[in-house]
């Protein structure tokens, strides 16, 4: 049956599992371009060369009823104590889904928090605002059909 | 085994000089003898960006043939694509010079199986 995809059938998960009060999410894919237009030629051309993955996500700050707060797992891979920084360790497993039912179209890949900010302000709901890089292959890519 | 025929990205020439030899007195006045009727030392250097490795591999394998810096060669009319002057303007032939290599070929991998290649030439009588 045809479908337009909406807002309502947005899911990001991390590590399979849902995320609660996500207000949106981007994702996007760039490829790189080697130019391998020669003197003479009148029209540039050029190679595939590497493809990456980045993207946005903004949530609503939100404590569930068990006291867990659902940013809790991304903002901590960047906004953390001591000295060490980030290491290699501190990927996340992100699945951003378009849903029709049992029909997942789902966009799978690791990647490093690379931005986090949380803020407050009068008369609005707080949010949190990530910004991530995917490393690697994605593992899973069902958006064509 | 012949210069590598590709087209390169980038070219620059420079048209070197006559062997001048030149003189300067303390006042500052300047005698210049030339030394013969020759222009030499014209240096081309040219870039092929983002070739395959098979085609680096080509200037590298040319670069051994002609033992390094030491044998003297003809460009082809590949390496002056896209020049529309005169082909002689930016050659080393028409003053009695070859090319040889100034420096070795620098390989530059940019992804698996892609190279940016800068080979750097210098005419010898």
């Amino acid at each position: 049956m045809s479908k337009v995809y909406t807002g309502r059938d947005g899911v990001m998960q991390l590590a399979d599992v849902t995320l609660a009060k996500v207000v949106s999410f981007s994702v996007q894919s760039d490829l790189e371009t080697l130019e391998t237009t020669t003197l003479g030629d009148g029209v540039r051309s050029y190679s595939p060369g590497v493809t990456g993955y980045s993207g946005n996500a903004t949530l609503l700050y939100y404590k569930d009823d068990d006291d867990d707060i659902n940013t809790t797992d991304l903002l901590n891979k960047l906004i953390k104590t001591g000295s060490d920084g980030v290491s290699s360790s501190d990927t996340v497993e992100l699945t951003f889904r378009w849903a029709d039912g049992t029909d997942n179209n789902d966009i799978k890949l690791t990647a490093y928090i690379t931005s986090a900010s949380l803020g407050a302000a009068t008369g609005d709901i707080a949010r949190a605002e990530i910004s991530f890089q995917g490393t690697g292959a994605i593992t899973t890519a069902s958006i064509g059909s | 085994m012949a210069f590598p025929v590709l087209t390169p990205s980038a070219r620059a020439f420079d048209s070197g000089d006559y062997p001048v030899k030149v003189y300067k007195a303390q006042s500052g006045s300047e005698t210049r003898i030339l030394y013969g009727d020759k222009r030499t030392n014209m240096k081309l250097q040219l870039t092929y960006a983002n070739i395959s490795d098979a085609n680096a591999e080509l200037f590298l394998d040319h670069y051994d043939e002609m033992k390094g810096s030491f044998t003297t060669f003809d460009l082809n009319s590949s390496a002056k694509g896209g020049w529309e002057g005169n082909a002689d303007a930016i050659g080393a032939q028409d003053h009695g010079n070859n090319y040889r290599y100034e420096a070795p070929p620098q390989v530059t991998q940019v992804r698996p199986g892609i190279s940016t290649v800068t080979v750097s030439l210098i005419g010898v009588l």
